[in-house]
């Protein structure tokens, strides 16, 4: 996977935004936008050609498991690898985002180890 | 002066064969006026823990948001700052690493070692200005900490104002005889985000604990 691919990051705190983005630099993507929640970040989809999801799950307006559903039940977005970036930990939401269709979940606090190798671990599989 | 009056009235020296009924109103009276006593009571700590205290708090937490998130941004801003110029530093070094050794080794030709040693004193100019910001940036994200000393004072108050509260509750729970309520988050409440789990906190609900049981749950679903 190219190092131009286009990230859209999700989150109500524009610290932990700020984190992500750097830490995605840190792995060669340079090309990052933000949004701070689902409503916010929908039209952002559908109007760009983002290549990758980053997305918290309690945020105002629209959370990020109704942002999933909408990315997965629309045409031009159902492909779109979806990487929840969470402190919901309950085992029922791991399982409802798993039948939504994440891609990858990595739990709050997290390193960035640990989303480099879900990155990775994504695109790897979409390669195969 | 209120308890007082109701124990004079519980002892005062009645003869029951001279006054049944009267014993009876009386012992009435003393329970009636126990409990609006008890409800006055617990009415004037809502009062104030409402109108006052509840809202005090509020804005109390607003200014920890406020100055948690403030110092998060000055930390990044100074990160942000600071990792090019280390970035700088270590390019720099590395990229003098190959003539340097050809230099060592005598190997090097002589407009190759005038490259070198211009290269080397502009280094070592910008090495040392790097690093002296790199430094002060630092010291800047060590002050940037200094929210936690006001912060936490704030919550401890807030905590023990929590614990008031509470009381106050349990109190009138106790006045409306409710007990036994389902803490389970609701359906829609998971599907919102119940927010990050807490040491100590009953979730309502079964909890993974690490990066690991995920990978593993998701890994049980076929992921």
């Amino acid at each position: 996977m190219s190092k131009d691919m286009k990230f859209l990051v999700v989150d109500d705190y524009s610290t932990m935004r700020r984190i992500v983005k750097n830490l995605l630099h840190d792995l060669g993507y340079a090309n990052v936008t933000e949004a701070d929640d689902g409503k916010t970040a929908l039209p952002l989809l559908q109007n760009g050609s983002f290549d990758f999801l980053i997305t918290d799950w309690n945020m105002p307006g629209m959370p990020g498991l109704d942002l999933l559903k909408a990315v997965r039940a629309n045409d031009k977005l159902k492909k779109l690898p979806v990487l929840m970036l969470t402190a919901e930990a309950k085992r029922e939401q791991i399982v409802e985002a798993a039948q939504a269709g994440v891609s990858g979940y990595v739990i709050k606090p997290f390193t960035a180890v640990t989303l480099k190798e879900k990155i990775d671990k994504i695109l790897g599989t979409m390669a195969a | 002066m209120s308890e007082n009056a109701l124990r004079a009235v519980d002892r005062l020296p009645i003869d029951p064969t001279n006054g049944p009924q009267l014993l009876e109103q009386l012992q009435d009276l003393t329970l009636n006026l126990r409990s609006a006593l008890d409800r006055f009571r617990l009415d004037s700590r809502l009062t104030r823990l409402a109108e006052k205290e509840v809202p005090d708090a509020r804005e109390r937490l607003n200014h920890v948001l406020k100055l948690t998130d403030q110092a998060a941004h000055r930390t990044l801003d100074l990160v942000e700052k600071s990792c090019p110029q280390a970035d700088r530093i270590a390019k720099e070094a590395g990229s003098l690493n190959e003539p340097w050794s050809r230099f060592r080794a005598g190997t090097i030709s002589v407009a190759d070692y005038c490259d070198l040693i211009g290269r080397v004193d502009k280094f070592l100019v910008s090495a040392q200005v790097d690093s002296e910001s790199v430094r002060a940036n630092l010291n800047e994200v060590l002050m940037a900490q200094d929210f936690q000393d006001l912060t936490g004072q704030i919550i401890r108050g807030v905590v023990t104002l929590v614990t008031e509260v509470e009381v106050v509750l349990i109190d009138l729970a106790k006045l409306s005889g409710a007990s036994g309520i389902d803490m389970s988050p609701t359906a829609e409440e998971l599907a919102r985000g119940t927010g990050p789990v807490v040491p100590g906190v009953e979730q309502g609900a079964a909890t993974v604990n690490e990066q690991a049981d995920i990978d593993a749950l998701l890994s049980d679903l076929g992921m």
